[in-house]
């Protein structure tokens, strides 16, 4: 079964935008970046897909495409009606209220109701481990505790199809490992369609087993792990004479 | 137009709570919280009563609840569009994350001042009251002026909102304009009573706050009916631009990331 079907994505960026270009009139030299040229696959539901290339290479904003937050300038993003969200920490948060209100904030603004966020309500705070901090405003926390909160929402608040920018892996040594683990269950979860993106070829290989390779925008390979990363690998050896 | 009913109420949990945390963390951090939302039109309505009776040696009947009506309508008109440019800029933690209909977030913003209007409201009432003006019925006019009022500054709002952000200086240049149109809007004077009639006619008619503001003390001061000619035409005005403006968001919103 299909779960994402991205056909002929192209999306450019136009950098150095100037002043009266920005108000429409098209003066001047536009300096057009192409960061994804004609770009099409599937992913079937249950699949987790690693995404790698090198940097500027256009894997964040093929996430963002997917995610609905840039639209493409041509080509279409279907989701078959599966719920997607890039797996990010802190969305929505206000720094003045306390973590609870908080993950309300943040969960609703996710598009989840009230009674939803009431059951997670429990697991989200024994996880975050903030006990009565999660009364507290956000501004107190530590850098350490935020994340670790932010983690909480983020991870359980799921979605049909969860796009991950570089494994989050937050906290001390003991809330790495449970984080890290928490990220394992989902991405081992048939029901979930996972995309990663990252650079690190030992997560890639050990997570995904299909792997798309971007550059400048466009597919160069799409199949098998330990294949494209070969070949990658190869590449990135050749770059760097 | 069924689009944007559809996902206001598709979002309207967000929208809902939201506005509410907006409020709650705007006091959470001074000492007298909730008690400034009283406070800050009483005082600024003291100072203009202090200049205008004292310095200018002028005043109206009642004249902290004609300038406190004034006040209340002004501050909401001025807050709402000195805000709008700057919805997207604000947000844009959210923007770069997440999708969401943008002119969402400015209804969580008008939603927030709304409630500080009505505050206010309440204590144009306890004004009217404490000062003994005799209300009859007419002031029920005052409910279809305040939906002219949260229709048009929503919809200019859209606009600001979209424009503000591709032009950085639109915030500057909104907030001076507004300061121009204050002296325009008869918020602590009477326009029809103060200026040569073609002026005050030009101003009442042209001037959406200053004929919002006028007509609400018609029908809550001094019990007549409002032109609801002018009324229903602003009242058209705001939907047309509500329109445009939706269309511009839905079009380009999608783009403001790359643009920030």
């Amino acid at each position: 079964m299909k779960a994402i079907e991205v056909n002929n994505v192209s999306l450019k960026y136009y950098t150095l935008i100037n002043k009266k270009q920005r108000l429409g009139f098209k003066f001047g030299k536009k300096e057009v970046f192409q960061a994804l040229d004609n770009i099409s696959f599937n992913v079937s539901k249950g699949e987790v897909v690693g995404i790698i290339g090198q940097n500027g290479s256009g894997k964040s904003t093929l996430l963002n495409v997917i995610a609905g937050v840039f639209e493409p300038d041509s080509g279409e993003v279907k989701l078959f009606g599966n719920k997607v969200g890039l797996l990010s920490l802190g969305i929505g948060f206000d720094n003045n209220l306390t973590g609870y209100e908080n993950i309300y904030l943040s969960g609703m603004l996710l598009g989840y109701d009230k009674t939803y966020i009431d059951e997670k309500l429990d697991d989200i705070i024994d996880f975050s481990e903030l006990d009565d901090f999660i009364y507290k405003p956000v501004s107190t926390y530590s850098s350490g505790m935020y994340s670790k909160l932010s983690f909480a929402i983020a991870a359980f608040l799921e979605k049909d199809i969860i796009l991950i920018d570089e494994v989050l892996s937050v906290g001390d040594i003991h809330f790495k490992e449970k984080s890290y683990q928490k990220i394992m269950d989902l991405i081992n979860n048939d029901n979930k369609t996972i995309i990663i993106v990252s650079h690190s070829i030992s997560t890639i290989l050990e997570l995904c087993n299909r792997v798309i390779w971007i550059d400048q925008g466009k597919i160069i390979k799409d199949g098998d792990v330990n294949e494209v990363t070969k070949d990658y690998i190869k590449f990135m050896k050749n770059l760097k004479k | 137009m069924i689009d944007f009913f559809k996902s206001v109420f598709k979002y309207k949990n967000y929208i809902l709570y939201s506005a509410k945390c907006k409020l709650k963390s705007e006091v959470s951090n001074s000492y007298l919280n909730a008690l400034w939302w009283v406070l800050n039109p009483l005082i600024y309505m003291l100072i203009y009563i202090f200049i205008v009776t004292i310095v200018f040696k002028k005043s109206e009947p009642n004249f902290p609840v004609f300038v406190f009506i004034g006040l209340t309508i002004w501050n909401y008109f001025s807050r709402v569009l000195n805000s709008s440019v700057k919805t997207i800029v604000d947000n844009k933690n959210i923007i770069r994350k997440i999708y969401i209909p943008k002119y969402n977030l400015l209804i969580v913003k008008t939603l927030t001042l709304l409630f500080q209007t009505f505050i206010s409201i309440f204590l144009v009432f306890v004004l009217l009251f404490i000062f003994k003006v005799h209300i009859t019925l007419k002031i029920l006019y005052f409910i279809p002026i305040l939906l002219v009022l949260y229709c048009f500054t929503f919809s200019a709002g859209l606009i600001l909102m979209h424009f503000g952000v591709y032009i950085r200086d639109l915030k500057n240049i909104v907030d001076l304009l507004l300061k121009f149109i204050f002296y325009f809007s008869g918020v602590f004077y009477s326009i029809p009573k103060s200026l040569p009639s073609n002026f005050a006619f030009l101003i009442l008619n042209f001037n959406p706050v200053a004929f919002l503001i006028d007509a609400s003390r018609e029908c809550i001061m001094y019990n007549h009916t409002p032109n609801l000619l002018i009324l229903s035409i602003y009242f058209i005005i705001s939907i047309i631009l509500g329109i445009v403006g939706l269309k511009l968001i839905k079009k380009h919103e999608n783009t403001y990331v790359k643009v920030m």
